[in-house]
């Protein structure tokens, strides 16, 4: 949602500066920004509670990866558990913003295009450092610099670039086909369930982005793309069960 | 065909022959007991310390190695990090 009327809000909001009756309901707002684009008003609540599900998810994967670090000592759990918890407050900020921006509690903040463009680039800002750190991740190399050069690019591309909307769904995407490749030839090499579910699970990612590019102008693209990413979180969160299933087992 | 161990097999291996022998155990023991190059265990010994999952102890001309609460903690939950690292594609070779 944040996505879709992060520019709306500003034009809309200067445009009815002295409407003061549709000022008293936010909700009129939202129902007006969501005609001018073409978001549904239907899909606002599942917005929240889908973003809200992912954050949980990617919190509870990044626990149980810091959990294995502080057993291992390995740097990959390491890298991976910053890479979910960065997701986590990405889709937890989104969520709260979101939720905010529907709820009568909106109406006690004076901007609420403010808020929107808030939520939508700290989102932008925590998934990019995600996204980054897994891709460092996956490239496997053991180099300090090489993780700073990559994230500086990545932040400062994003604070300067003009479309920040198109960049992010596209970088992101880029990153994910990285991710996605390494998954499937882990899966490849392993040739077990689990890493499949989470070949299949990054490739929902990346479909779900690769949808997202097309949201900007058409609504179905945005809502395919939340269930995409729905299904991704639901296999990160089977695979995990999975995981500590066996890993009780066979103590 | 067997198939070549991981970072994390292999210290599992020196932890558990360390472990076998009653928690204290010569270098080389572990030589003989991990299948492992001379160079290579000294690679992993002195990551192993540095990580405090053994310590070593120096003993007029010998020295020898013995495991730490941490290092325990590692052989317990082993099936777990392996199960958690190899789903996720987690681990180093």
């Amino acid at each position: 949602m944040l996505k879709k009327t992060q520019e709306v809000s500003f034009i809309s909001f200067k445009r009815d500066k002295h409407d003061k009756k549709l000022r008293k309901s936010v909700f009129l707002k939202l129902n007006k920004m969501a005609h001018l684009f073409l978001t549904s008003n239907w899909f606002f609540l599942y917005d929240v509670i889908f973003e809200l599900f992912f954050a949980i998810t990617a919190l509870i994967v990044s626990v149980y990866s810091f959990k294995v670090y502080k057993l291992s000592n390995q740097n990959q759990p390491k890298l991976f558990g910053i890479a979910f918890l960065s997701f986590s407050i990405s889709y937890f900020i989104q969520s709260i913003l979101n939720y905010l921006i529907i709820s009568e509690k909106a109406q006690i903040i004076s901007n609420i295009g403010i808020l929107n463009s808030l939520g939508l680039f700290s989102h932008i800002f925590f998934f990019i450092i995600g996204l980054t750190t897994l891709a460092y991740m996956v490239l496997k190399i053991r180099s300090k610099q090489t993780y700073i050069l990559l994230l500086s690019s990545s932040l400062l591309s994003f604070l300067i670039i003009a479309n920040k909307l198109y960049w992010f769904y596209a970088f992101s995407s880029l990153l994910l086909i990285f991710i996605s490749i390494y998954y499937f030839l882990n899966f490849t090499k392993n040739k077990k369930p689990k890493s499949f579910i989470i070949f299949l699970a990054f490739l929902f990612l990346l479909f779900g982005h690769i949808h997202f590019i097309f949201s900007v102008n058409h609504l179905l693209y945005y809502i395919i793309g939340h269930f995409l990413e729905l299904l991704a979180y639901i296999l990160i969160l089977i695979n995990l069960t999975l995981v500590l299933k066996n890993g009780k087992k066979k103590k | 065909m067997v198939r070549k161990r991981n970072k994390l097999q292999i210290i599992y291996d020196i932890l558990k022959v360390i472990k076998g022998k009653n928690g204290k155990i010569k270098p080389t023991h572990i030589l003989y007991k991990s299948n492992l190059s001379y160079s290579m265990m000294e690679e992993y010994l002195g990551e192993l310390i540095s990580k405090k999952f053994i310590i070593e102890i120096k003993e007029k001309q010998s020295k020898t190695y013995s495991l730490t609460e941490k290092g325990i903690k590692y052989l317990d939950e082993y099936k777990f990090i392996i199960e958690f690292s190899d789903s996720f594609g987690l681990i180093e070779e």
